[in-house]
Parts: structure tokens; C-alpha cells; sequence
């Protein structure tokens, strides 16, 4: 699968790191698939996949944040075990990550120089620090003041700092994390500048990017992934974006998909010129009877979009009509009582109540209907628990068992079955199926299908493609906060459709 | 498999929980023994009292625990709302009208608390801190710092009676301690209470009103504080903006003790009564033993780090 290097380049014959049959399992999931790939001293190597491709897991057992499963990764032909991000560091193997993982309330110069302070006497030297920091900055072509507090800049300043930062300590392996998603124009040309500097040092640079431009811009090579294994390796002047689109798209069927041929049903959700944080100006209706589904990169404004519609965060502008009549949305309980239902991205932090019981938790939205006069019905409250147990066919070993101790699968369903508990005519479902075994997978699908039969209507948002692609009657893509194509089920190719997300 | 050894687990956890009543019936024991005093009916009415003052903040505390809040305000609300019950019956204002403008005062002061949290955005702990300090201050400054004392002979009295048997401080125990039970364990606002507790963006986004439960939890915990301030004046015969001071950490004590999670979402209503009436044993056997009130001090310290570390190894299984 490797190439040659371009000549004049890097020696091939030294890969600075090796993997061979790297591996990494979840519970429930394979993220990563016997993975076979050398990094070539002193290249710019590209990695460029879909969302879930097992891009950041790979950078996680690189920088010895996660333990591998199996297989062996070589540094200078030597076989090294990475037990943390200690061991990683003290090779010269650096990250740069697409959030700011710094310290918001300490100077620039602190920061530069945390853990590697520079003290006489055991005092601190902070204007000597400050000096040093500036000429670091200055050197690298970054104009960053070097004496104000971190969270004073902007997301993209304080980007460079962490890069400013990787550098410095003997860095001879860097990655880089999807590095210009908050970066300006200006911001990515330094940062470019600073890539290529490294480069000429002899530092290694493994870059990932949703951005297919800046990968021909500044790589030697791109690695693709895909579902967690390697695709293929090209050198950039042997490939062109299509063709990098092509390989990131194209999927033997392995998964499987439900579909039931429902009818359409009336109108029931009408979005007029809908715009807020991080979305602007979405359109779009739903059926019941139908799925709807909102499919982009991350960040592209789909998750704001539905927690917007259930009042989660307000809106600036646009309309709502539900069933023909305009409706306002103040908060959650006023999507609630009008029909909504929203099952949240992410399970841990907004769906569960992870340190209490299964039974609360399915039970959470319909306590007021469980209850008579003040007191809850103990036997309505089991009954609605164990029923939602025996129809999900939820694994635990009791109703009482607290939710933590479940599965992400069950976890899910335990979500699942709270709305189906309280019942709702339009279910907003963000990633239903992330981090959820395959069975678990068709179980959700199959439930989708009940819940259209039953005359529900759903809107969908995920970012695993094949997923939305096959079971979506209406397809939306969102890019850069915006709604930028719509398709009906399956009338464009997978391929076409990536394109349109990632706005080649 | 599984399911055996999560029974086993379970009976393991209901020996567990009653671990605290054990020990407590065996300190109880003990001190019957090993004093001539303890187990005198006397002696037994007068701890069942000072437990009950206790047992009625540490209830309410418990309920602004359980939200992840902490109120420090409750030894202050005791203080402040004898001075204001005091004040108000020297006043010719009779006794029940008193008593319910008072408790009218301890609902605003949590719906104060409510406010600082929810509006302000201020850390519970700070803001309780800073109502702690004023209520104290508006205490002394009303009082000019002194005892209102000369209350009428009805007000005093109820705290020195007993019915059937049992002190009238601790019908009023029971009188706090049954709704609040049917609150927190029997109704949907105790669910509410433990899910906004647990995480309070899941509750929102399943429709809880998570503000309402919120002040809920801190007007009731004002509104016991008011209540056992009530009491307490009327146990001293007198109003004083003093009275109460660091009993907050004596409710906080009691709740931990009784099985309340500091990180929020776990606890009971029977946790804090055992809890205070636990404290109340310790500090009662002490002073028949003669030990030193000092001793007392580090002796209950240290008794709070053992019984909650082995409550943390419960629930760590």
C-alpha cells in the first residue's frame, strides 16, 4: 500500500513510526481494524475520512491516550508500548487537538512553558518567561501577544499557542487534529507557514482534515479511512479530490438497514427561515409517516438546529407551523406538551440520569401521569418500567439497577423508552446510534419503522452516511451552519452527497 | 449469574443501611449500661428534644443536598426567625399568627436563596454563605444584640410538654418528617428532585422544571429552619439572632451521616433523623461520661470521616 516518496523527499527507508495490525475495540464497537501504515520521516501525511472513520481514535492510541487492543506500533524500528500520554510525549510524539486543551487563566508565556517553567531559586522568572515566549512566537511568524491571559484570545490565537507549544519541546512527531476548523484566513496561512517550517526540520506531521483543499495543499501523502480500517495510501500529485471522495464513500453493503414502505401522512412540521446560533436560515417540513434526515459534518449546525426546534436554545428568526398553525416553542416542556420528543447526542451528559435507577429514568417524562394527587402509583410506576424493559428488550438486572451500570446499547434504549413512554408525534433523534452494537443498531431501526406506522414523524440527524442515506425518505445536507441540498430516498449516489457536505 | 450476585449484593446493601441504626441502638446500649443516667426517662426526653431541632434542618437540608446545592443559611434562619417570632409575639400578635408570618419569612428567605442560584447564577455555597452573615446581621441589629425574653407562658410551654409520652419537639419531628417522606420518596416532585440532582440537563430536556424544584428544595429547607427556629425560642423562652449558630454544620453533618451524597442524588428522610439523633447520642453520652466537650468536638469529627467512609465503601460495590 505505500508508495515511494516524491524524490528529493523523505527517505522511505526509515518509517518513523510503524503500526502493524493496530486494533482498538469499544464495548459494542470496532473502531479501529487491524490497521497496517508507516509514517515516513519528515512527511506531511494526510488523514482524511468521514466522521466515525476512527480518525481521533487513532490519535488517541498514538499519543498513548488509549490503551491498543492488539497489535504493535514501531518507533524508529523499535517496538514500543505506549501506556500514556507520558510515554508519547518522552518519544517526541505531540498532538494538537481541535479544542484548546490549555489552561484558559494562565498567561501565553505560563502556558508555553507549563510544567517546564523556567525558575531560579525555585522563584518563578515570569519576565525572563514572557521574553522567551515572544521570541518563540515571533520566531514561528504567530502574531500572539505573549503576556495576556489565554482566554482573552481568540479560539484561533490561542489554536496557534497550542501549536506554538507542541513545537517547542523536542517535537518530532506532531499531529494535527482537524487544526483550521476556528482558525481565520490569515490564522491557517501562519499556521501553514509553521507546518512547513516544522517540516523542514525534520519533524514529522500527520494532518487531519475534513478539508480536502488543504490536504493538496499541504501534504505528501493521504491515508483514507474508512469505518475504521485503511483504505488506501496516495501520494496527493496521484489523486485528485473526486477520487479522494470516492474512496472515503464507497462501502461494500456490510451493514444492515430496516425500511418499511410506509405512506406519507399529512403535514406536520413546517420550518420557515429558521436561524439561531450556530444554523441560518433553515427550511423544511415533515410528514408524518416519513424520516428526515439532516446529514453533514460536525459542526455543521444540525444538532443546534433540532435542539433549537425543541426550545432548547432560542432562536433569532423564522416560523414554526404544526399542523397548518403557527406555533411558538419557549422552552422544553412547551415542545413536550406539544408533541416533540427530543433524544439528545449525547446519552451521558444530556439523556441520562446516570446515578439512579432504570425505572426513573423511563419513567422521567411522565411522572405527573403516574401520579394521583400527590402520591405516585408504585404499580403504574413498575408496570410502565417493566414494560418498556420487556419491549426494547433491555438487558439489566432489575428495574432498580442504576442506568451507569448498563451498556451504551441498553443505555440507549432506556433514552428510547422514556419517549416512547410519554408518547410523541414528532421525535427528534441526534446520532440514535452511536457507539450501539449492531443488534442493538436493528432494533432502533425497526423501532423507527413502528413509530412511522403509528403515524410519528421523525427527523433524523446523523453523520454516519449509509445510515441516513438508506433510511431517510427526505435527505437534507447541512454545511457551514446552512441547509445546501436536499434529496429525495436515494435519488443521488453516497458520493454526491459527501460532496455536498464537504462543499468541494 | 449475574442476577445471584446482584441479590447477594443487594441483601449486603440493606445490612449496610441499617448499619447506622446498629450502631446507634449500640451506643444506646452502652451508654445504658455503662451510666446510671442514660436510660433514664429524663435524660431520654432531653436528647430526644436537642435531636429534634437538629432532625428537622438536617431534613430539609437533605433536599437542597440532593440537588448538588449546599444551604449554609439554615443555623442563621433559626437565629433570625426566633428574634422575628419573638418580636412579633412581645407585639400582642397571637401566637399562630406569629408563628405563621415567621414561617412566611423563612419561605421568602429560601425563595431569596432560589433567586441568588438560579438568576444570579452565584454558587450555592456562596450565596447561602452571604445570607448566613446578613440574616445574622439583620438579627443583631433588630435586637440591638440583646434577648427578647418574656414570652407568653402558651409560647413556652409547648416546648416543655410531651403527649403520650413523647416530648411535643418530637411530635414535631414526625409532623416534618411524614410529608417531607411522602415529598421526596412517594411523589413525582421527589423524582424530579433526584433527577435535576443527578443531571440537571437531562431532567430539563425530559420536561422537569428544573428552576421550580430547584427554589422548591431551598424554600423548604428555609422554611424547616424557620420552623425549628420556632421551636428553639420557645424551648429557651427567649428570641436571640445567636441562637443557631453553626448549627448548619450540625445539619450538614447529620445528612452526610444518614447516607447523603455531597455529589448529589442520593438521599432520604430517614438518613438525616438517624443522623441527628446519632450526633445528639454522641454529644448526650459525653457529657454523662464526663468526657470533655472538647474531646466531644474531635471525637464527633472523627466519627463523621469513619461512618461516611464507610458509606462511600457501600456504595463503591
Amino acid at each position: 500500500m505505500d508508495r515511494p516518496a516524491p524524490q528529493g523527499g523523505p527517505d522511505p527507508a526509515t518509517p518513523i513510526l510503524e503500526m502493524r495490525d493496530l486494533d482498538k475495540r469499544f464495548t459494542g464497537t470496532h473502531a479501529l481494524k487491524s490497521i497496517n501504515l508507516a509514517f515516513v520521516a519528515g512527511e506531511i501525511h494526510a488523514i482524511v475520512g468521514e466522521n466515525g472513520a476512527g480518525k481521533s481514535t487513532l490519535i488517541k492510541l498514538l499519543t498513548g491516550v488509549y490503551p491498543k487492543t492488539s497489535g504493535e506500533i514501531f518507533w524508529k524500528g523499535q517496538r514500543v508500548d505506549l501506556d500514556g500520554p507520558h510515554d508519547a510525549l518522552a518519544l517526541g510524539i505531540n498532538a494538537v487537538h481541535q479544542e484548546v486543551v490549555l489552561c484558559p487563566h494562565l498567561t501565553v508565556a505560563a502556558n508555553l512553558f507549563l510544567g517546564n517553567e523556567n525558575t531560579r531559586y525555585g522563584l518563578l522568572q515570569s519576565r525572563a518567561m514572557v521574553r522567551s515566549a515572544r521570541e518563540v512566537l515571533d520566531g514561528l511568524g504567530f502574531s500572539v501577544p505573549a503576556d495576556v491571559v489565554l482566554s482573552t484570545l481568540t479560539i484561533g490565537q490561542q489554536q496557534l499557542v497550542a501549536t506554538a507549544r507542541a513545537s517547542l519541546r523536542g517535537t518530532r512527531f506532531l499531529i494535527f487534529d482537524e487544526p483550521t476548523s476556528y482558525l481565520t484566513r490569515r490564522e491557517t496561512a501562519q499556521l501553514f507557514a509553521l507546518i512547513r517550517r516544522l517540516k523542514s526540520e525534520g519533524v514529522t506531521i500527520v494532518y487531519i482534515s475534513h478539508r480536502l483543499e488543504e490536504v493538496f495543499e499541504l501534504a505528501d501523502r493521504v491515508s483514507v479511512l474508512r469505518d475504521g480500517q485503511l483504505i488506501s495510501t496516495h501520494r496527493v500529485d496521484e489523486i485528485d479530490e473526486q477520487g479522494l471522495i470516492r474512496a472515503m464513500s464507497n462501502r461494500s453493503i456490510e451493514q444492515i438497514y430496516y425500511k418499511e414502505a410506509i405512506p406519507t401522512g399529512p403535514l406536520l412540521l413546517e420550518v420557515q427561515g429558521f436561524s439561531g446560533d450556530g444554523f441560518e436560515d433553515i427550511s423544511l417540513s415533515v410528514h408524518r409517516g416519513e424520516i428526515v434526515g439532516l446529514y453533514g459534518l460536525v459542526g455543521a449546525g444540525r444538532s443546534e438546529f433540532v435542539e433549537s426546534l425543541f426550545g432548547r436554545f432560542p432562536h433569532s428568526a423564522g416560523t414554526l407551523r404544526w399542523e397548518g398553525h403557527e406555533i411558538t416553542v419557549r422552552n422544553e416542556r412547551d415542545a413536550i406538551k406539544r408533541g416533540l420528543a427530543l433524544l439528545p447526542e449525547s446519552r451521558r451528559t444530556q439523556g441520562l440520569c446516570l446515578n439512579l435507577s432504570l425505572s426513573l429514568n423511563v419513567n422521567l417524562a411522565i411522572y405527573e401521569r403516574l401520579s394521583r394527587f400527590i402520591t405516585i402509583k408504585r404499580a403504574a410506576e413498575t408496570a410502565a418500567a417493566d414494560r418498556q424493559i420487556k419491549d426494547l428488550h433491555i438487558v439489566a438486572p432489575s428495574r432498580s439497577t442504576l442506568v451507569a451500570s448498563l451498556s451504551g446499547g441498553n443505555q440507549q434504549k432506556v433514552v428510547v423508552g422514556k419517549w416512547l413512554n410519554h408518547g410523541a408525534d414528532l421525535f427528534l433523534f441526534d446520532e440514535p446510534t452511536v457507539g450501539v452494537d449492531v443488534g442493538t443498531k436493528l432494533e432502533i431501526y425497526r423501532l423507527l419503522a413502528k413509530l412511522l406506522r403509528d403515524g410519528a414523524g421523525i427527523i433524523m440527524v446523523s453523520s454516519y452516511l449509509p445510515e441516513v442515506y438508506e433510511l431517510s425518505d427526505v435527505l437534507h445536507v447541512f454545511r457551514h451552519k446552512q441547509l445546501v441540498a436536499s434529496y429525495q430516498h436515494k435519488e443521488a449516489s453516497m458520493e454526491a452527497i459527501l460532496t455536498q457536505a464537504i462543499g468541494v | 449469574m449475574s442476577d445471584t450476585v446482584n441479590k447477594a449484593q443487594a441483601r449486603i446493601n440493606i445490612l449496610l443501611s441499617l448499619t447506622l441504626l446498629i450502631l446507634l441502638l449500640l451506643i444506646w446500649a452502652i451508654l445504658s449500661v455503662v451510666t446510671p443516667s442514660f436510660a433514664t426517662a429524663n435524660n431520654f426526653v432531653n436528647l430526644m428534644r436537642q435531636a429534634s431541632l437538629w432532625a428537622i434542618i438536617a431534613i430539609g437540608e437533605t433536599f437542597v443536598i440532593i440537588t448538588t446545592g449546599i444551604d449554609l443559611a439554615v443555623g442563621a434562619v433559626v437565629g433570625f426567625a426566633g428574634v422575628i417570632v419573638a418580636m412579633l409575639l412581645k407585639a400582642g400578635v397571637s401566637i399562630w399568627a406569629s408563628v405563621l408570618i415567621t414561617l412566611a419569612v423563612g419561605v421568602a428567605i429560601g425563595a431569596f436563596h432560589g433567586f441568588g442560584v438560579l438568576k444570579l447564577g452565584l454558587p450555592p455555597f456562596i450565596m447561602t454563605l452571604a445570607t448566613l452573615t446578613a440574616l445574622h446581621g439583620i438579627g443583631l441589629l433588630m435586637t440591638n444584640g440583646s434577648t427578647i425574653s418574656g414570652l407568653p407562658d402558651a409560647f413556652t410551654d409547648f416546648s416543655r410538654e410531651a403527649f403520650l409520652g413523647i416530648p411535643s419537639l418530637f411530635w414535631m419531628v414526625i409532623l416534618v418528617a411524614i410529608p417531607s417522606y411522602v415529598y421526596l420518596h412517594l411523589s413525582r416532585w421527589g423524582r424530579h428532585l433526584f433527577a435535576v440532582g443527578s443531571n440537571a440537563e437531562a431532567a430539563r430536556l425530559s420536561g422537569v422544571n428544573v428552576s421550580t424544584t430547584i427554589y422548591t428544595a431551598y424554600i423548604l429547607s428555609s422554611l424547616l429552619a424557620a420552623f425549628a427556629g420556632i421551636l428553639t425560642a420557645s424551648r429557651l423562652s427567649m428570641g436571640l439572632a445567636t441562637n443557631g449558630t453553626g448549627w448548619e454544620l450540625q445539619a450538614i453533618a447529620s445528612t452526610v451521616i444518614g447516607g447523603t451524597s455531597l455529589f448529589g442524588a442520593i438521599g432520604s428522610v430517614p438518613g438525616p433523623l438517624l443522623g441527628a439523633i446519632l450526633l445528639t447520642t454522641i454529644n448526650n453520652g459525653g457529657t454523662l461520661l464526663n468526657v470533655n466537650s472538647f474531646w466531644q468536638l474531635i471525637i464527633t469529627g472523627g466519627l463523621i470521616i469513619v461512618i461516611v467512609y464507610f458509606d462511600q465503601l457501600r456504595r463503591r460495590r
